[in-house]
């Protein structure tokens, strides 16, 4: 008994649901979709068929990932058809249509999915120079396209190789979010690596990255010149060592050093140098008096080199100075060097005029062929007294009550 | 003969003269005029450019956890804004099939794919108004370099008006999620990719606003020294506090008031005005009184692209409002149907309805109304709003009618007359108006009405006003002078006869 009661009962359940399919076939429509297919590979031609039970021919409303538009039927053997046109078929990603029917509408979608073909690989590299030490890294970028200029399915491989040194190596990276990447890390040395990609037989071209050297380490410098005496004339050169970074790699030309030098009076001078193949040359003149230099080099906030130091010797001892022509020309000199040779054109001579105790002019000269001449003119210098005092080389003379007339 | 003829001969001659010589000196005087009419001199440093927003869809950016670089702000915000610049441009292509502007938001691989719909659709006469309402873009991806992102944007909410030939063949609204690649080029963030991933038709489903305890019996509030300028430099905490007590006093619980569009400061609402309104609502709170808020007054343009700039606008007021516990209910705009001629009544229907989704998806309990200015436009979007308001000038003895007609076609939302009232003017402009005695009798008529049909109400309005812009009712004195007239309380502050019948 039971049995014939499930038995009723499921007769029962499929009259009704019968009648609901029947139902729902009279509330929709004249229109059908015919063309059951959903997906459909890009770039094949796409045509939507409905069947249809009226003369009416509405139009298509359809909109991809780039724009809209309502496309026109053809009718064949009680068919419309609807050819989606191609700037829609040549486009991955969802298509949404909605058939512009009078009464009412229907409306669906189909996926146009991506082939697994690669026409271009879209490259991107950047940063483009990297440091050395194996913690700066380039990102390679890149986007696989087919013919149609689509990006190709997620999860596609794509290989990423670089050559660096003697190191060739290849990765396997995965495209996702339409694009693949990785980081390349750079080796403890500096050089170039070159970088290309590879995606189903198609591969990229040849893309540079510049290792730069890392920042440079300490270093030391030293000084070389033709001799040692402080004769105002001659040139010392500082040399830096080979200025490297900390793996050993040499840093960048160009690298901006300067030499600070520091002398007997706390004073300081300064010079400056690029680096070629990391060593910086720069240059200062010998001064014209006795003094030691302290030499201390930087490349700004990074590194700094060892102290240095330099001595250099008097070469004027003493020098003559003769009053003439009612005391209105002073001669200075001979002037002469460590071998009585004299001393070269140009050494700084200073001469101080006093009256009643206060310092009127000064002026300064420089030697020709040993000798500094000073002339007093009336017009300036009244008739007088007048003290004097001449200063050259680190040496300082003084005459007092000179009478001038 | 001989002599008249050389006269007439010289003459000629002497007048050809004087008028080449005028023609040159004109001539002359125009070149050098020309000269020197030119770009006013500030402008050459090009120092006052600034940006103006023409597209301001609502933006949430998900959390950032995207690979590569770690995204900062700014970046973000240029990114953001060509982003939404390439959707306005794309915008404004599909409507006008005029490649206009497309080349600084889409490289020239991804701009073909938009060329080539425009060709389509211009060869086959389709224009397409179209507007995003909504994004929910993440960032998938910011490269090294900072010159390449990847954004996925969900839940893009579209809306579409598709025409063939200049007749709208189809309105519809989309929900799409897009993948996109830009790139950076020329200062430009521009789309490299876009790859529709879903899209689906999209039913903004809007909970109705339970509004069983609804009961207004109010009036329309503008203050009499400044009607249709409430919030400006004349408003006086004062004399609002003064009207809402007289208001409360007569017996009512309500008052309706303005918030006018561009007064607020449109898309970017001014925070000085918003103000003043909380002041107000404040107010009324300390009267006892609640407030219907009237968005959108004195605005006319419903077009697609300015929906965005609208939605801001009201995002904002609702934002900073809907927590007042002075605060009735939310009146989209007063008497829209009075533009369906002029802007097409689809177009402000769409518009209201968009903004009645827009009201409640930041306010969720505050019932929603439209203040339309006639009984046959009340049905209009009427499973949309909470409660149906309608104004009534006519014939008194019409309205009963009106009324059963209008419950039979809405049987199950509350009704409320949100402006009545008549002109107690009669004078050189209009020798035939009403008295005072007509409107004090028309006032009390219409109480019984409201009475017998259960209606709530809200009149038109308290003051007699010395001054009506001209933007209210046009510059015709005949008008003009009509409106100064409707209130309930004369220029000299002494209450009508109608006063009495202010409430029932």
């Amino acid at each position: 008994m039971p049995l014939k009661r499930t038995y009723l009962f499921l007769l029962g359940l499929i009259l009704l649901s019968s009648f609901a399919v029947i139902q729902q076939n009279e509330t929709i429509n004249t229109f059908e979709l015919l063309t059951t297919q959903t997906d459909f590979k890009v770039g094949t031609n796409i045509v939507l068929k409905f069947s249809i039970s009226e003369v009416e021919q509405p139009l298509l409303y359809c909109s991809n990932s780039y724009g809209s538009t309502v496309i026109s039927s053809t009718l064949k053997n009680n068919t419309l058809e609807y050819f989606i046109p191609e700037n829609i078929t040549k486009k991955i990603g969802v298509v949404n249509w909605k058939l512009l029917a009078k009464n009412e509408s229907i409306s669906g979608q189909f996926n146009i999915n991506p082939k697994a073909e690669i026409a271009t690989l879209e490259t991107y590299i950047g940063p483009p120079s990297i440091e050395a030490g194996g913690t700066d890294y380039t990102m390679l970028v890149v986007i696989p396209t087919d013919s149609l200029d689509n990006p190709v399915p997620t999860n596609t491989l794509v290989k990423a190789k670089h050559q660096f040194l003697a190191s060739e190596e290849t990765n396997d990276i995965y495209t996702k979010n339409l694009i693949s990447w990785r980081n390349m890390y750079s080796k403890k040395e500096s050089g170039r690596m070159l970088v290309s990609s590879e995606s189903l037989g198609i591969n990229s071209k040849e893309f540079t990255i510049n290792v730069m050297p890392a920042i440079p380490t300490d270093f030391k410098i030293s000084a070389s010149r033709p001799h040692d005496y402080a004769d105002g004339n001659q040139i010392t050169s500082f040399t830096t060592s080979i200025i490297k970074d900390k793996q050993n790699n040499v840093i960048s030309d160009g690298t901006f050093v300067t030499f600070f030098i520091t002398n007997s009076e706390g004073n300081i001078l300064k010079t400056t140098g690029t680096t070629i193949d990391g060593v910086a040359t720069s240059k200062m003149i010998h001064p014209d008096y006795k003094d030691t230099w302290n030499i201390k080099a930087y490349v700004d906030g990074m590194a700094e080199s060892d102290n240095i130091s330099l001595n250099y010797k008097q070469v004027i001892e003493d020098f003559d100075v003769t009053f003439s022509d009612q005391n209105r020309t002073i001669i200075v000199g001979p002037l002469q060097s460590f071998m009585q040779q004299m001393i070269p054109d140009g050494l700084h001579v200073k001469l101080k005029i006093y009256q009643n105790e206060k310092l009127i002019n000064t002026i300064t000269k420089t030697s020709f062929n040993g000798y500094v001449n000073f002339k007093l003119k009336p017009a300036i210098y009244n008739n007088g007294t007048y003290n004097f005092s001449i200063e050259t080389a680190g040496l300082s003379k003084e005459f007092k009550s000179k009478e001038l007339w | 003969m001989v002599g008249l003829n050389k006269n007439i001969l010289r003459s000629i001659l002497i007048a050809s003269y004087i008028m080449i010589v005028a023609l040159i000196i004109s001539g002359v005087s125009a070149l050098f005029s020309y000269l020197n009419t030119g770009a006013d001199r500030s402008t050459m440093l090009h120092t006052e450019i600034q940006k103006v927003e023409q597209y301001l869809p609502k933006i949430d950016w998900e959390p950032l956890q995207n690979e590569g670089r770690s995204m900062d702000n700014q970046t973000l915000n240029a990114l953001q804004s060509n982003y939404l610049d390439a959707w306005y441009v794309k915008q404004i292509a599909y409507k006008t099939n005029k490649p206009a502007g497309i080349k600084d938001y889409y490289t020239d691989s991804a701009r073909e794919n938009l060329y080539r719909f425009i060709e389509l659709n211009k060869a086959e006469d389709i224009t397409i108004e179209a507007t995003t309402l909504k994004h929910n873009p993440t960032l998938e991806f910011f490269s090294e370099d900072g010159q390449m992102a990847v954004i996925t944007d969900r839940n893009v909410i579209e809306y579409k008006r598709v025409f063939k030939a200049e007749n709208v063949i189809l309105e519809t609204t989309e929900t799409s999620n897009y993948k996109m690649v830009f790139l950076l080029e020329d200062g430009f963030w521009r789309i490299r990719h876009l790859v529709k991933e879903q899209a689906e038709t999209y039913d903004a489903k809007t909970e109705p606003i339970s509004v069983d305890n609804l009961n207004i019996k109010g009036i329309n509030y503008y203050p009499q020294a400044n009607p249709w300028n409430m919030f400006g430099d004349e408003f006086s905490a004062d004399t609002i506090s003064k009207d809402f007590k007289i208001i409360k006093d007569a017996g009512l619980n309500s008052v309706r008031l303005f918030v006018q569009y561009e007064d607020f400061g449109k898309e970017y609402v001014n925070p000085k005005k918003l103000e003043k309104l909380k002041e107000t609502l404040d107010l009324a709170e300390a009267h006892n009184l609640k407030v219907v808020l009237t968005l959108f007054d004195f605005y006319g343009d419903y077009s697609v692209m300015s929906w965005t700039l609208n939605q801001r606008h009201a995002e904002t007021i609702v934002e900073a409002v809907k927590d007042h516990s002075a605060l009735l209910a939310w009146d989209i705009k007063n008497e829209p149907n009075l533009d369906f001629e002029s802007r097409q009544k689809a177009v402000v229907i769409a518009w209201l309805d968009n903004m009645i989704d827009l009201v409640k998806s930041v306010d969720s309990i505050h019932p929603v109304t439209i203040g339309w200015s006639n009984t046959q436009s009340a049905s209009i979007l009427k499973d949309k709003v909470d409660f149906i308001s309608f104004h009534y000038y006519e014939d008194l003895e019409h309205l009963d009618d009106a009324i059963k007609t209008m419950k039979t076609e809405i049987p199950n939302k509350p009704l409320v007359l949100q402006e009545f009232g008549i002109s107690s003017y009669s004078g050189f402009w209009k020798p035939l108006g009403s008295s005072d005695e007509d409107q004090a009798n028309y006032h009390k008529k219409i109480q019984e009405q409201i009475a017998a049909n259960n209606l709530q109400f809200m009149s038109w309005t308290l003051y007699d006003f010395t001054d009506v812009p001209t933007d209210v009712v046009g510059s015709r004195p005949w008008r003009r002078n009509t409106q100064k007239h409707f209130g309930f309380i004369d220029k000299n502050g002494a209450k009508k006869a109608s006063f009495k019948y202010i409430s029932n």
